[in-house]
C-alpha cells in the first residue's frame, strides 16, 4: 500500500513515516500544507493520503476540505483523516459528502500502529472508517426512551460496529461469530431502530450515523 | 409683568405729545407739515404713534430692547418736527423743536440697520449712522439753534430760543445750508444701506424683514428728496412738495410699524403655539418627540432636529442616535443663555425670522433642554453598552486564542511525544521487558489520558465547532458529551453575527449545566431578533445574573418563564439585522 502524509509538524510526519514504513505500508511522500498535499497526490497517485485536519495558513478544518478535494478529483485515492475534534460535526463533513474511502480518526491513534494500519487497508478496500471513542459517545449519549435501550448488549456492539463503518465481514472477524449470526443481529437492529434496510453498504453506515446522531 | 408696566409711561408719553402736537399744529396750520386737513391729523399722529407703539412692543421684548428704544425715540422725534412752530408759546418746547426736529431719519435708520439685535453689524453701517446722527441733530438743529435769535431773524410771535449763545443768523443759515447737503448725502447712503439689506433678505426669502426694509427704504428715500428740493433754500420748510413728501414719509413710517408688530405678533403665536405643544407633548409623550412638534410648526415634515452631546459638537437626535444636519438645506441653532441647546435642520428660508428662532428656543427651551439630557444619556447608555460589549468580546476572543494554543502546541506536542515513545518501543521492543516495560506502558497511558484532558479543557475554554459551523453543530456536540439528553430542535440556517452565537450558545451551556433531566434546544431569527429558547422539565436554579451580562452586552435580554407542567423556558433574544 502506498501512502502520503500531510501534517504541519515535521517530526511527527517522520515519525509517521517510520511506524507505517515498519508496518509494511509504502510512505511515498510528505507534505506541511494542503497545498503541498494537493500537489503530491497529483504526482504521487497513492493509494490513500493521511491528512492532519489543522493546517496553514488558520488552523482549522484545511485538511478536511484538501481530503474532500481529493475524493473528488482522484476517486481512487482515499483519504484518512486525523483530528483533534472528538465532535462527530467534523467526521461528518467529510463522509457524509464521500462515504468511499473515507476515514476520519483521533489524532492520538497515530501510536496505535495496529489501528492505523487496519483504518488504511479498509481505506484502501473503499470502506468508510469512523473513529471508536466518537462512534461510542454517539451510542452511549444520554437519550429521553430511545428504541436503543432495547437493544441487546451483542447489539448495541454490532451497532457500533456497523457506525464505525465495519462490513459484515470485517464484524465477523471482530467478534469471532458467523457471517449468518451477524446478518441476523444486524436485520434485528435495523428493524428495531426503524432503519429501512439496503443492501448498499455506504448508505447503511450513514443511515446509523444520522440515527445515532438525531 | 413688570416690564410690562413700566411701559406704560412711554406708551402714555406718546399719546400726550401726539396730542399736544396736534394741539400745536391746529393753533398754526399755515407753519406746520400737517397742516389743517384731517388727513394731515391722521397722518401725523398715525406715523408717530405707530413708531412709539412699535418701540414699546420690542421693549417688552428681551434683547430686542435697544431697538424698541430707537423706535419709540423715533416716534416722538417725528412729532418734534411741528414743535419749531411760532405759535406753540412754550420756550423749551420751542428749543427742542429747534434742536431736534430732524433727528426722525437718523433715530429710524439706526433701529432699522440694527434691527433685531441692536447693533450695528457693520463698518460702513455705523459711519453712516454717525453721519446721520452728527448732520441731523448736530448741523441741522442743535449747531444753528445756538447762533439763531428768533427776533433778528423776523419772528416776532417766536417764543425764547433757549440755546441761543449769539446773535449770529447768518451763521445759523450757512449751518443749515450745510445740513441740508449733507443730509441729502447721508438719507441717500441710508436708503441704499437699507435696499442693501433688503435685498439679502429678500435672498434668503425672510419675508417680515423684507416688508420692514422696504418701509424704511421708501422713507429714507422720501427724507433724501425733502432734502433736495431744499437745497436751493438751504433750509427744510413746509412747502406744497415738501407736505406731500412728509405724508408719503408718514405712510411708510405705519408700515414700519405694522411691519415690527406684525413680526412679533407672529413670533408670539408661534411660541405659545410650541409652548402648547410641549405640554401637551409632557402630558403625552409621542415616540418622535419634540421633532415632530417642531417640524409641525415650522411646516418641514421632513425637520431634523439634533442635540450636541460632549465636546466635540456632536449632534444626536432624541434617541442618541447621529444625526447628520448637513444633509437639509439650512441649519439653525437653538440658543439659551448663551449654549446651543438644539441645531435645526430644515428646507431653506423657513426660520430666518430670528425672532421667530428665538421664541421658539424660548417656548420649547425646557423641553429641549430634557430630551437633550434623554439624548445624552442614551449615547451614554449606548457608549456603556458597546464597552460592555467589548469586554466581552475580548475575553471570547482571547478564550479562543487560548484554545487554538494548547490545541496547535500543547496537544500536537503530545501526541507526537506519544508517537515517538512508541517508536523507542518499537525500536527496542526485543529487549523491553521487565520493570522498564511496565514504565513504557505506564507513560503511554497517561499520555493518553493527558491528551483526553487536554482535549476536554480546550473544549471547555471554547468549542472551536462554535466559530467553525455555527450554533447547531455546537449544541450537537454538546449534547454528544452531556450528562442529560439534550434535544437539538430547528436551528436558525442562516448564522447570526459570531459574538451572538457565542452568547446564545453561553446561555444553552449553563441550562445545560443545571439542568436533571434533560433540555430541548431551538433558536430561530424573528423580526429582527435572534432567539434562542431552552425547554427544561426542571426548574435548577441558573446563574442568572451572568446570563443577563452576558447577553445584555449585546443588548439582548434574557426571560425565564415557568410553565404549567414545572418547566422553565429560558429565552434569549438578541437584537440582529433581518
Amino acid at each position: 500500500m502506498r501512502a502520503v502524509i500531510a501534517d504541519d509538524e515535521a517530526l511527527l510526519r517522520e515519525g509517521l513515516a517510520r511506524l507505517l514504513a515498519d508496518a509494511g505500508v509504502d510512505v511515498v511522500g510528505d507534505a506541511g500544507n494542503a497545498d503541498g498535499l494537493l500537489r503530491l497526490v497529483e504526482r504521487a497517485r497513492p493509494d490513500v493520503a493521511i491528512v492532519d485536519i489543522k493546517m496553514p495558513p488558520t488552523h482549522t478544518d484545511e485538511g478536511l476540505i484538501a481530503a474532500q478535494e481529493i475524493r473528488s478529483t482522484h476517486p481512487e485515492v482515499g483519504v484518512l483523516v486525523l483530528s483533534h475534534y472528538l465532535e462527530s460535526h467534523y467526521a461528518m463533513r467529510l463522509l457524509e459528502e464521500h462515504p468511499q474511502r473515507s476515514g476520519y480518526l483521533l489524532k492520538e491513534r497515530v501510536k496505535d500502529v495496529s489501528v492505523l494500519v487496519d483504518a488504511l487497508e479498509r481505506i484502501g478496500e473503499g470502506e468508510c472508517v469512523l473513529d471508536p471513542t466518537i462512534v461510542a459517545r454517539l451510542v452511549g449519549r444520554p437519550r429521553e426512551q430511545s428504541p436503543l435501550d432495547e437493544l441487546t448488549a451483542r447489539e448495541r456492539e454490532v451497532l457500533a460496529l456497523i457506525a464505525e463503518g465495519h462490513s459484515n465481514d470485517g464484524i465477523c472477524r471482530k467478534l469471532f461469530l458467523s457471517p449468518k449470526t451477524v446478518e441476523t443481529h444486524v436485520r434485528h437492529i435495523l428493524l428495531k431502530l426503524g432503519i429501512g434496510e439496503t443492501q448498499d453498504y455506504h448508505r447503511r453506515v450513514l443511515a446509523v450515523l444520522a440515527y445515532l446522531r438525531s | 409683568m413688570g416690564r410690562a408696566l413700566t411701559l406704560i409711561p412711554i406708551l402714555a408719553l406718546g399719546l400726550a405729545v401726539g396730542v399736544y402736537t396736534l394741539a400745536v399744529v391746529r393753533d398754526d396750520p399755515a407753519t406746520s407739515f400737517a397742516g389743517s386737513s384731517n388727513g394731515g391729523a391722521v397722518a401725523l399722529l398715525a406715523a408717530g404713534w405707530a413708531l412709539v407703539g412699535a418701540g414699546t412692543l420690542l421693549l417688552s421684548r428681551r434683547g430686542a430692547g435697544r431697538v424698541g428704544f430707537l423706535l419709540a425715540a423715533a416716534g416722538f422725534a417725528w412729532f418734534l418736527l411741528e414743535w419749531g412752530n411760532p405759535q406753540i408759546g412754550s420756550a423749551l418746547a420751542f428749543t427742542i423743536g429747534l434742536s431736534l426736529y430732524a433727528a426722525c431719519a437718523p433715530l429710524v435708520s439706526h433701529a432699522l440697520l440694527a434691527y433685531p439685535r441692536g447693533r450695528l453689524a457693520r463698518r460702513t453701517e455705523q459711519a453712516a449712522v454717525t453721519v446721520a446722527y452728527t448732520g441731523g441733530v448736530l448741523v441741522l438743529g442743535v449747531l444753528p439753534a445756538l447762533f439763531w435769535s428768533p427776533s433778528t431773524a423776523g419772528c416776532n410771535d417766536c417764543p425764547r430760543n433757549l440755546l441761543l449763545l449769539a446773535d449770529k443768523v447768518t451763521l445759523a443759515d450757512d449751518l443749515r445750508r450745510v445740513g441740508v447737503y449733507l443730509g441729502l448725502g447721508w438719507s441717500l447712503l441710508l436708503a441704499g444701506l437699507l435696499v442693501i439689506r433688503l435685498v439679502e433678505a429678500t435672498n434668503r426669502g425672510r419675508r417680515a424683514s423684507s416688508l420692514l426694509l422696504t418701509a424704511g427704504a421708501a422713507y429714507l428715500g422720501l427724507v433724501a428728496a425733502t432734502f433736495a428740493g431744499s437745497l436751493d433754500r438751504g433750509f427744510l420748510w413746509h412747502g406744497p412738495l415738501e407736505r406731500r413728501l412728509w405724508l408719503g414719509e408718514a405712510a411708510a413710517l405705519v408700515a414700519v410699524g405694522a411691519a415690527v408688530a406684525w413680526t412679533r405678533l407672529r413670533a408670539r403665536r408661534a411660541r405659545s403655539q410650541v409652548a402648547g405643544l410641549v405640554v401637551e407633548l409632557a402630558r403625552s409623550p409621542t415616540p418622535d418627540g419634540l421633532r415632530a412638534v417642531l417640524a409641525g410648526i415650522v411646516g418641514d415634515a421632513e425637520l431634523l432636529l439634533g442635540y450636541p452631546i460632549g465636546d466635540a459638537g456632536a449632534l444626536v437626535d432624541a434617541e442618541g442616535r447621529s444625526v447628520d444636519v448637513s444633509s437639509r438645506p439650512a441649519q439653525t441653532s437653538l440658543v439659551s443663555d448663551g449654549q446651543v441647546v438644539a441645531v435645526l435642520a430644515h428646507a431653506a428660508g423657513l426660520l430666518d425670522d430670528e425672532q421667530l428662532v428665538d421664541e421658539v428656543a424660548a417656548a420649547a427651551r425646557l423641553a429641549l433642554e430634557n430630551e437633550r439630557l434623554q439624548a445624552d444619556v442614551r449615547v451614554r447608555l449606548e457608549e456603556l453598552r458597546a464597552s460592555r460589549a467589548r469586554i466581552v468580546a475580548a475575553g471570547d476572543a482571547e478564550r479562543k486564542r487560548l484554545e487554538r494554543d494548547l490545541h496547535d502546541g500543547a496537544q500536537q506536542r503530545l501526541v507526537a511525544l506519544a508517537l515517538s515513545l512508541r517508536l523507542l518501543r518499537s525500536q527496542t521492543s526485543q529487549r523491553v521487558d521487565g520493570e522498564a516495560g511496565r514504565f513504557l506502558d505506564r507513560a503511554d497511558a497517561e499520555l493518553g489520558d493527558a491528551i483526553t484532558e487536554l482535549r476536554e479543557l480546550s473544549y471547555g475554554i471554547f468549542p472551536a465547532v462554535l466559530a467553525d459551523g455555527g450554533l447547531a453543530p455546537a449544541v450537537q456536540a454538546l449534547a454528544e458529551g452531556a450528562r442529560v439528553p439534550i434535544e437539538v430542535g430547528p436551528m436558525s440556517e442562516a448564522r447570526p453575527p459570531p459574538a451572538i452565537e457565542i452568547a446564545a450558545y453561553a446561555v444553552v451551556i449553563e441550562a445545560a449545566r443545571v439542568a436533571r433531566r434533560g433540555i430541548a434546544v431551538h433558536a430561530a431569527r424573528r423580526e429582527g431578533a435572534f432567539v434562542v429558547e431552552i425547554g427544561s422539565r426542571d426548574t435548577a436554579p441558573l446563574d442568572l445574573v451572568a446570563l443577563e451580562d452576558r447577553v445584555g452586552a449585546l443588548d439582548g435580554r434574557v426571560a425565564v418563564e415557568h410553565g404549567d407542567n414545572g418547566g422553565v423556558t429560558i429565552r434569549a433574544e438578541f437584537p440582529c439585522g433581518p
